[in-house]
């Protein structure tokens, strides 16, 4: 308590000063008249009493100083005068000022942005109640080992009755459903999940309720509880919303609430309802899968809950032997399984984007370094003036701390920008993307890393201007005869050009990662394409009824027809499924007739596309035997089948399989249907562009149901022209129809490469800026080098040195430690980017060309960065240099 | 060096205290006088001891000063005892009291068998 009043004393003694100063020199003379009293009345003359009791007293001047010290606080004064200072000696060099502002704010602003998306993504926890404890699950199988599946029904209850760790278990399952009966029809994002979802996630209702267990009995399940957005949007706020209709597929729901703002789980969806186990789901309860969410127990940990789903996953797999020994239960945190891949890359940004402000940081030190060397006299001068070490290094590092929060507050800006840019180029399916903002936590970071590469980039400099000896510096009458280089400058420079050549070497193996990628060549021709997701209600495509599926392929046979006709249209085709977006349905558990002896029933699962006659035709794939599907090729015809070169030669070992027969499925009393494999054709990417081309097989789109519609037309001309005249022609027929992912093929390409362009982007700017701020700092060290060696290069010439023996001088100096610098790059990158070696496509990690041409690049702009010093050294007249002695 | 001096600051304090007790409130060179004194001459006290120390005593709340007229009528600033300067004067002497007796013990060996 008394110390804290002791401070709070001190602090109020800093204000006020003039006032308090009389009174201590008024108590001070008060003092010293009494003891001259004193001594004049022991007898003493008045000059006596005068001179003792001065002498006793000591010094009144060191009085007062040990008084001003107790009394305030000296260290914030000097602080104070120390910013003073500092912020003159700033605005009187505005060149260097700006130079350094903007090299800081460029590490500080590159770093912070990362950080702040690092933080927003991977750190920070998930927006939904005690978000740390949801985790979810998923189930490995031996039919599909490369995939992490969500659980079955059945495996759900197991979970959700006997893992002890956890407080709650839902189920929800995502689907887009049509909604119609309001302007054009449009494809929603729709989650059934069940009771007590919201509960676990924290949801909240702005308006009317969530759902409640008994909504999720049968007969009352209509109801709907519906997105914010959804509100805002497509209901136009609407005040009395609750108890309206919505039309999804046909079925009406009601309206029972709207959720709050920013409530968003699964990501994006706009609808939830309850979960209800259609009969089609109990009957086929093996295929259909859930996404479950588990809130564990307050305390139980993670481990326990695998630990218990091994026991529960074996005790599962026991039961149903079809599952095979590799049936695997587990579960991640939410966040982990939201993040994925995302936590790697970004820490590789992170990486990067603190290389450049390491190299920031490295270019200021031997600036300010520089700088000091010119600053020894009055550094001197204050040390001869009784400025103590500690106080000279203090303010070194005031200025340089002064200097980082400058570069900061722009870094700031800077970051802020960087983050916009980011939002614009992230692809759109980036986790957790909208949360990405600049907000506090940026700002003090900024803040944090100003005041740190302060004290980092500071503390070198500060520690040499106050080790100096003012004696010896004042001494030095010339300028010319301070010693030779900075050993420590030098370093430095090694140090900057060594991460520079990281970052060049990283942000090269991505390029040519996307250039790869780009101009990867998938086997067909994918000029002017242009292609609609046309979604089929599920109650059009079931297969119980005959009528409904005839009636869809008339349906699409028909938008074909009006489509080929349309101006501008040069043919269209149509499949279940887009091509090169990613998406491709698997089909395991095949028989095959006549195959090689060990795939006469092939376990893994083989690519699947149901697609429309002259498919193969238009897109430009070759037919390697036999023939493409053909209008006679029809409902009700006998089933044909055409397989790609991989699968021909991967399952029977030729390409002669023509006329040998395969099933895909089997009949209602569980017989399988052989089918006639037709054709052959050549291999090519479909899936997706970095996807090598695998076994695959095709089916007559029009012999088949299929669960959906997927049409590709080639234009004559630009395909983004025809997209609403193309969407016009089939709402006029068929006004209850959604077209969905109306996209180019080159832009589903570009998106398919969306994460690897981003973090090129983002790579090849922070390796531009660094390598700028590296040569920088070689041109720096060598012009400065050069200016202080002056009056020795103009001995040497005066000697008889060649302007040409100077120039190799100086260019040697400058690359000797750019080659060093590239030489630890090297042995540094080599190391480094085996952390990006998985998103490296077309190029290997190690890839000579690209060391050696990073290397060649890096030497050449060195000469370029030494060139002009060089050159101001051969132009040294002898005759004005040694005049300077 | 800068042990001893907190050593002496420390008990410079109590000093001061102690004389304010016995002789209620006094300007700084009547303090200094008196310790003086009472020490027998042994310690000399400056400006540059007591007035810092009389300035944290006052900080801490344990002494208030006012300026005031002195015998020989002239202005000077006096010092006077608080409650919890009082306070702390009886515990810090009681301290003091402890470390000499613990120091005598140790320095006078004929009581240690005792």
């Amino acid at each position: 308590m008394r110390r804290v009043r002791g401070w709070l004393l001190r602090l109020r003694g800093i204000f006020g000063k003039k006032r308090r100063e009389r009174e201590l020199a008024a108590e001070m003379e008060s003092h010293l008249q009494m003891h001259i009293e004193d001594n004049l009345r022991a007898g003493m003359t008045a000059a006596e009493a005068r001179r003792q009791a001065l002498i006793k007293l000591g010094g009144v001047e060191q009085t007062k100083e040990i008084y001003r010290d107790r009394r305030g606080f000296p260290v914030l004064e000097t602080l104070w005068q120390d910013l003073r200072y500092a912020a003159r000696l700033l605005r009187k060099n505005p060149g260097f000022t700006a130079v350094a502002t903007l090299t800081l704010a460029l590490g500080i602003g590159a770093n912070t942005a990362i950080f702040s998306i690092v933080n927003a993504v991977v750190l920070r926890p998930l927006p939904y109640k005690d978000s740390s404890r949801i985790v979810t699950f998923h189930t490995k199988t031996s039919m599909f080992p490369a995939f992490t599946l969500p659980l079955t029904w059945p495996a759900f209850q197991e979970v959700r009755a006997q893992a002890t760790p956890l407080e709650e278990a839902t189920a929800y399952w995502e689907t887009d459903r049509t909604l119609t009966g309001r302007d054009q029809p449009e494809v929603l994002p729709v989650t059934g999940v069940s009771s007590g979802f919201f509960e676990e996630l924290g949801g909240r209702a702005e308006q009317g309720r969530l759902l409640s267990e008994q909504d999720h009995q049968a007969g009352q399940d209509r109801v709907a509880v519906i997105s914010n957005t959804l509100w805002r949007t497509r209901f136009a706020k609407d005040p009395f919303v609750i108890g309206r209709q919505l039309i999804l597929d046909k079925e009406i729901y009601t309206v029972i609430g709207v959720a709050a703002n920013g409530f968003s789980f699964p990501e994006g969806s706009e609808v939830w309802l309850p979960l209800s186990l259609t009969p089609e789901i109990k009957q086929n309860q093996k295929f259909f899968r859930f996404d479950v969410l588990g809130k564990l127990r307050k305390g139980e940990k993670l481990e326990t809950l695998r630990a218990e789903l091994g026991a529960i996953g074996q005790r599962i797999a026991k039961g149903n032997p079809s599952l095979g020994k590799d049936y695997r239960l587990s579960a991640e945190p939410l966040l982990d399984s939201r993040v994925q891949d995302a936590r790697e890359s970004y820490l590789v940004l992170l990486a990067a984007s603190t290389f450049v402000l390491l190299i920031a940081c490295a270019n200021l030190t031997s600036l300010l370094l520089a700088r000091g060397w010119g600053r020894q006299r009055e550094m001197a001068l204050r040390a001869a003036l009784g400025a103590s070490p500690g106080r000279l290094q203090r303010q070194g590092l005031v200025e340089s701390c002064l200097l980082a929060l400058l570069g900061g507050a722009v870094g700031i800006a800077l970051a802020a920008g960087i983050l916009q840019v980011f939002r614009a180029i992230a692809p759109g399916d980036t986790p957790r993307l909208n949360e990405i903002s600049a907000d506090w936590t940026l700002l003090w970071f900024a803040l944090g890393s100003s005041l740190v590469s302060g004290l980092v980039f500071g503390l070198a400099p500060a520690r040499r201007a106050a080790r100096m000896d003012p004696n010896d510096a004042l001494k030095e009458g010339t300028a010319g005869s301070v010693g030779g280089t900075s050993r420590f400058g030098d370093a430095l420079v090694v140090l900057e050009v060594a991460l520079a050549f990281v970052l060049l070497i990283g942000s090269t193996l991505m390029m040519q990662t996307l250039a790869h990628l780009l101009h990867q060549n998938p086997g067909f021709r994918t000029e002017r394409l242009l292609t609609f997701d046309l979604p089929q209600p599920p109650q059009w495509n079931r297969k119980d009824s005959e009528g409904h599926a005839a009636g869809q392929i008339a349906r699409l046979k028909d938008m074909l027809a009006q489509v080929r006709r349309l101006p501008g249209v040069e043919d269209v085709v149509a499949s279940d499924h887009g091509i090169l977006n990613g998406m491709m349905f698997e089909h395991a558990g095949l028989q095959l007739e006549g195959a090689l002896p060990e795939y006469s029933a092939v376990a893994e699962g083989v690519i699947e596309r149901y697609i429309s006659p002259r498919y193969f035709q238009m897109l430009g794939i070759s037919l390697v035997r036999g023939r493409e599907f053909e209008e006679q090729d029809a409902w009700g015809a006998h089933k044909v089948i055409v397989v790609n070169e991989a699968m021909a030669r991967r399952f029977w070992g030729t390409l002669d399989v023509v006329g040998k027969h395969l099933t895909v499925s089997t009949d209602d009393k569980g017989t399988p249907e052989w089918n006639e494999i037709v054709g052959v054709v050549g291999n090519v990417r479909d899936v997706g562009i970095q996807d090598e081309a695998g076994p695959e097989y095709f089916l007559a789109l029009f012999q088949w149901a299929a669960g959906s519609h997927y049409l590709i037309v080639r234009t004559q001309a630009n395909p983004d022209a025809l997209a609403s005249t193309i969407s016009r022609q089939i709402w006029a027929s068929y006004p209850d129809q959604p077209l969905t992912h109306v996209m180019t093929l080159t832009k589903t390409i570009a998106e398919s490469v969306g994460d690897q362009r981003m973090h090129t982007v983002l790579l090849g700017v922070f390796a531009g800026v660094g390598l700028a701020l590296a040569l920088l700092g070689v041109y720096g060290v060598v012009s400065y080098s050069v200016a202080r060696r002056t009056q020795e290069i103009g001995v040497r010439m005066a000697l008889g040195a060649g302007q040409a023996t100077v120039l190799r001088m100086v260019m040697r100096q400058g690359l000797t430690l750019v080659a060093c610098g590239a030489a630890i790059g090297a042995a540094g990158a080599f190391g480094a980017v085996r952390v990006i070696a998985s998103e490296l496509y077309g190029v290997k990690s190690s890839d000579p060309w690209t060391f050696s041409g990073g290397a060649a690049l890096i030497l050449l702009v060195g000469c370029l960065a030494c060139w002009i010093p060089a050159r101001r050294a051969m132009r040294v007249d002898p005759m004005v240099a040694l005049r300077y002695e | 060096m800068g042990e001893r001096a907190d050593v002496w600051q420390g008990t410079l304090a109590l000093m001061v205290l102690k004389t304010l007790q016995a002789l209620g409130p006094l300007h700084g060179y009547g303090i200094a006088r008196r310790i003086e004194q009472t020490s027998g001459d042994l310690l000399a006290v400056n400006y540059g001891t007591l007035y810092p120390a009389l300035l944290k005593l006052e900080q801490e709340g344990y002494i208030s000063s006012e300026w005031g007229t002195s015998d020989n009528n002239r202005k000077a600033k006096y010092y006077k005892l608080t409650r919890a300067g009082r306070k702390q004067l009886e515990r810090e002497a009681r301290e003091w009291e402890q470390t000499t007796e613990i120091l005598a013990r140790f320095l006078s060996p004929g009581k240690e068998s005792a």
